[in-house]
């Protein structure tokens, strides 16, 4: 939208909060349509009435703004503050959160879900119950049953099964709380890593880590509450809708820092502007936007403004965070570390570091995990051995370093993908594939948690015989969701926005379990 | 221009034809009352169509008084001429809602004084109909109708009585009130909130029973099992009425969860049909079974204290989704009161680093870590006022040194303490022995020594020493107490 009246205002240098100039009435009235009239008077008049039921009225006692009557928390922030720290609802256990998610969906079968019967039967035809009324991405006809590629053994105090594949992982296994009986109903990547991230398989709705840093905000003001770090070659399936913010505040959603360069392109000035003349430049920015404010009281204005404000802040802070040079070589090399590699090695390290930082929620996608079979990458015999190299010594070394300091106390570490894979090999086109595969199974798969209040050692479910379906305890991605906002203080229910008529959830609209099982 | 008005032994044959089914009914209601007994699933089919057929005569009967007075202006007589017609469907439509109404209760088992009071005042209703009916017949439509005018009050009266009474049957008793807005609420002085039940004032709510058994039931089964219906003849507002059980016997069986009934039905599979809460009835959460798992199997007793341990360790899980809502919120905010002056100083001084564990507490909790080197021995002076309310402090690479130790030697709350990467040493170590709540430090990558190990020692509550990167050499000999908490 064109605005003639500010550039002439700035020109002249008039007082722009003068009533009486005739510019500047003029300016407001051709800004003030139609719309804006019977918006706001429509609009005001429900608000008024509405306002009087939900929001607590300033005199409130402590008990409806805690808990109490109130169908929702009171997450009101000065505006100009939009990440400051709020406490959550009830003591938590996890303080900040690192999810580490295989973008593609890692075989359960070749890593945690040992099945000697499906190794038993391995070459002969699935049963056809197992076909009945379901749909595969690419498997066709009768597909063999497939066991696993890999040798199990038991492990750790706990006795847990798990295969060769995660050698330094497996040190770990005792902190570890599996959960092998998850389920969702997406079998296409993008809206099960939606449903996975944000509680709902389609666009526009917020993510995971949004809900967090809305909940919470961040303790670290000069980063983002909410990092995204991606490693594999390839942004995950659903796109930066994984970390988007939906309808709540766009200040809320991710922020995706690269992890070699500079975290943030364009954060440092360029060559010949000073930082006192990128100063002066958003002082002017801010006083526009400002303006803007008071004309349209549109939020997402002040959005705009608190990330102008961070992006300056962040050109020390960031820069310094992800900078793993400051590590010492030995601690580089435990988690195999390569300087000026896009890896998870890397970003597992760079992990660490924001959450010592006080960044409240960082997400990691490590992409590669879609082994079908149908090349060299994405095939169980090789892209898988691959993918497990890249992932377990740095994810072992992060547990490691979190454990000796005393954080994996207050962090929840979540390991997963999207949905499981078949216990049939594929077949793609009736045919026997070159490399050895699995389709995508969304009626299994296992995740793992680690830290922040969750039981350590321990196996939540389990599949049947062949791990092809859940036969105990099954786990809905909103109970899962409904965990995690429990393990960091949060009643599910009145972690809520209105929006579109609904009190919207990250769970959603049906009833979700916190799993007390794995609370600690 | 109806029949009834026209002919005056049709009249004659409508009074007498209701007055002959009024009596029927007054038979049925006295000789096979509901008894809170399931009778024939066919009156039960019937019955549900009750709430279906009630409110066309209501709406009928509500119309004739608007229809009197508007009739009675000079431009609209025919309204008057359609009220004789008015009266004798709502007679009839109550007639059928009456008989659907007693189908409903006798065939499912209902009964309790509101059961009672709806049915009786569902009859009455038709009654009353019949009788302003009769005399306006007499007094003529025009004609000086104080008394007719009275009736017609008192029937509306009934009609809404009995309505209110049928609401508060099928969504409880406190249904007009229960979402009343906090304002409204106030300004009626009307008492109870969403979550108050009627009757869980006479338990008491230090009691296992009382706090955490009783609100479950009230909420999940009282609708139906409760003053108003008790289906099956069960009720379940009362520790008495509980384990007297149903007509069948009892339901409790005192620590044996598997051998109550009531336990059995409500970990039945959800699409069974003896499953409870019966069909489209929220059912009881996981944490909720376990709960009344443990408060039977520890022996469904009704003076348990309600923190006994014996029953948590049972029910375990269940502390985590319970423990929040039972906060005293009072409490809280009168202790938050105390110092929240010089909590919003320090938090506009040094924003972002202290701040309460929770809405529900009055706890605090710190984290400095954030800050880095632009942290250090002056700032943490600022927090001192605040320092015997903390409970967790985070000043992990922060610039603190020793000179620090007297402001964390009197956080006397703490329980979680980190000090990973500053420039502490055993002086600070050795000044903490305030610190008897105390169940995990780090002190990962700091200049402290083997010669704090008997501070540790010393601090029964510790769990976990994070030691790593520390002058605490791996091969020194650790105190017994120790034993499994270093970690390095």
């Amino acid at each position: 939208m064109t605005d003639p009246f500010y550039s002439i205002s700035r020109n002249h240098d008039f007082d722009l909060s003068s009533e009486l100039h005739p510019e500047r009435t003029l300016a407001r009235l051709q800004a003030q349509t139609r719309r804006h009239f019977l918006r706001s008077m429509t609009g005001g008049l429900g608000a008024m009435f509405l306002g009087t039921l939900a929001s607590p009225s300033p005199s409130a006692s402590a008990e409806e703004l805690a808990t109490g009557d109130s169908v929702r928390l009171d997450l009101r922030r000065d505006p100009k503050t939009p990440l400051t720290v709020l406490p959550p609802q009830f003591a938590p256990h996890a303080k900040r959160v690192i999810y580490l998610h295989m973008a593609g969906a890692p075989s359960q079968l070749e890593l945690f879900e040992y099945k000697p019967q499906l190794a038993k039967f391995d070459g002969q035809d699935c049963p056809a119950s197992f076909l009945a009324g379901k749909r595969f991405a690419f498997l066709t006809g009768i597909p063999k049953l497939l066991g696993s590629q890999y040798p199990f053994h038991q492990t750790g105090q706990s006795g847990q099964w798990i295969s060769d594949r995660l050698p330094n992982l497996e040190k770990h296994v005792d902190d570890l709380c599996l959960i092998k009986s998850m389920r969702t109903d997406q079998f296409n990547h993008a809206p099960a890593q939606l449903l996975v991230q944000t509680g709902n398989p389609r666009l526009g709705y917020p993510s995971l880590g949004s809900w967090v840093v809305y909940g919470l905000g961040t303790e670290n003001q000069n980063l983002p509450g909410f990092i995204v770090l991606i490693s594999g070659g390839n942004t995950p399936d659903g796109g930066k809708q994984l970390w988007g913010t939906g309808f709540l505040p766009s200040v809320y959603q991710g922020v995706q820092c690269r992890s070699h360069g500079e975290p943030v392109l364009y954060l440092n000035p360029p060559p010949g502007v000073s930082s006192t003349q990128r100063r002066n430049m958003l002082d002017s920015m801010d006083e526009i936007n400002q303006q803007r404010y008071a004309e349209f009281g549109n939020p997402e204005t002040l959005t705009r403004i608190a990330q102008y404000e961070m992006s300056f802040r962040m050109q020390m802070d960031a820069t310094d965070a992800m900078d793993i040079r400051k590590e010492p070589e030995s601690v580089r090399a435990s988690y195999g570390s390569k300087l000026g590699e896009s890896s998870f090695a890397n970003n597992c390290l760079v992990a660490r570091r924001l959450a010592e930082r006080g960044v409240r929620f960082i997400q990691l996608y490590h992409w590669g995990w879609d082994s079908h079979g149908a090349s060299a990458k994405e095939s169980l015999d090789i892209g898988f051995i691959e993918r497990c190299r890249e992932v377990d010594q740095p994810i072992a070394a992060l547990l490691a370093d979190l454990k000796n300091r005393g954080m994996l106390e207050d962090t929840l570490i979540v390991w997963g993908g999207e949905f499981g894979r078949t216990s049939m090999r594929e077949n793609r086109g009736g045919q026997v594939m070159k490399f050895v595969g699995r389709d995508h199974n969304p009626g299994a798969f296992t995740i793992w948690l680690a830290g922040g209040g969750v039981k350590p050692g321990m196996a939540l479910g389990q599949t049947d015989d062949l791990g092809y379906e859940i036969v105990k305890d099954p786990v809905e991605v909103r109970d899962l969701h409904a965990t995690i906002l429990n393990l960091l203080g949060f009643d599910y229910r009145k972690l809520n926005y209105p929006f579109q008529g609904l009190d919207q959830k990250l769970t959603g609209v049906k009833p979700a379990r916190v799993l007390a099982e794995v609370l600690a | 221009m109806t029949w009834s008005v026209r002919n005056p032994s049709a009249h004659d044959g409508f009074a007498a034809a209701s007055f002959l089914i009024f009596l029927v009914l007054l038979a049925l209601l006295l000789f096979a009352p509901p008894d809170g007994i399931e009778h024939a699933p066919l009156l039960q089919f019937v019955g549900r169509f009750h709430p279906l057929s009630v409110h066309f005569p209501i709406a009928v009967l509500l119309l004739v008084p608007l229809f009197e007075i508007l009739g009675r202006k000079r431009d609209s007589p025919f309204l008057l001429a359609s009220v004789d017609l008015l009266l004798c469907v709502a007679i009839c439509g109550a007639i059928v809602a009456a008989v659907l109404g007693w189908c409903l209760a006798r065939g499912g088992g209902y009964s309790g004084p509101l059961v009672q009071q709806h049915m009786w005042g569902g009859v009455l209703v038709a009654v009353a109909a019949w009788l302003c009916w009769l005399q306006r017949l007499r007094a003529g439509s025009l004609g000086p109708a104080r008394l007719y005018a009275i009736m017609l009050v008192g029937t509306v009266t009934l009609v809404s009585f009995t309505g209110y009474r049928g609401g508060q049957l099928s969504h409880g008793a406190n249904h007009l009130t229960q979402f009343m807005p906090q304002q409204l609420r106030r300004l009626l002085e009307v008492s109870g909130s969403r979550h108050g039940a009627m009757n869980s004032a006479d338990e008491s709510l230090a009691t296992f029973y009382g706090a955490r058994i009783q609100p479950l039931f009230e909420g999940h089964c009282v609708t139906c099992h409760g003053p108003a219906k008790h289906k099956a003849n069960l009720r379940l507002d009362t520790y008495a009425a509980v384990m007297r059980g149903s007509k069948h016997g009892p339901v409790i069986k005192a620590g044996d969860p598997k051998g109550s009934e009531l336990f059995h039905r409500i970990t039945l599979p959800p699409d069974d049909d003896d499953f409870m809460p019966a069909a489209n009835r929220r059912p009881l959460s996981s944490s909720d079974v376990k709960l009344i798992e443990a408060w039977i199997s520890s022996g469904a007793s009704h003076t348990l204290a309600v923190d006994a341990t014996a029953v948590v360790t049972a029910g375990q899980t269940i502390v985590a989704e319970v423990n929040f809502q039972e906060i005293d919120a009072n409490a809280v905010a009168k202790e938050r009161a105390a110092f929240a002056p010089i909590l919003s100083q320090v938090q506009s001084r040094l924003p972002n680093v202290v701040g309460y564990q929770s809405r529900t507490s009055a706890d605090l909790v710190l984290s400095a870590s954030w800050l880095g080197a632009k942290f250090g021995d002056n700032e943490i002076v600022v927090l001192a006022p605040l320092s015997e309310r903390i409970v967790a402090a985070d000043f992990s690479g922060t610039a603190i040194t020793d000179r620090s130790a007297p402001v964390l030697a009197a956080m006397k709350k703490l329980r979680q303490l980190r000090l990973a990467h500053t420039a502490i040493s055993d002086a600070t170590i050795l000044e903490l022995g305030s610190l008897d709540r105390l169940e995990s430090l780090s002190v990962f990558d700091t200049g402290v020594s083997a010669s704090s190990l008997s501070l540790f020692a010393r601090l029964s509550k510790l769990q976990h020493v994070y030691a790593g990167q520390t002058r605490i050499a791996a091969n020194t000999v650790i105190p017994p107490q120790l034993n499994g908490k270093l970690v390095f």
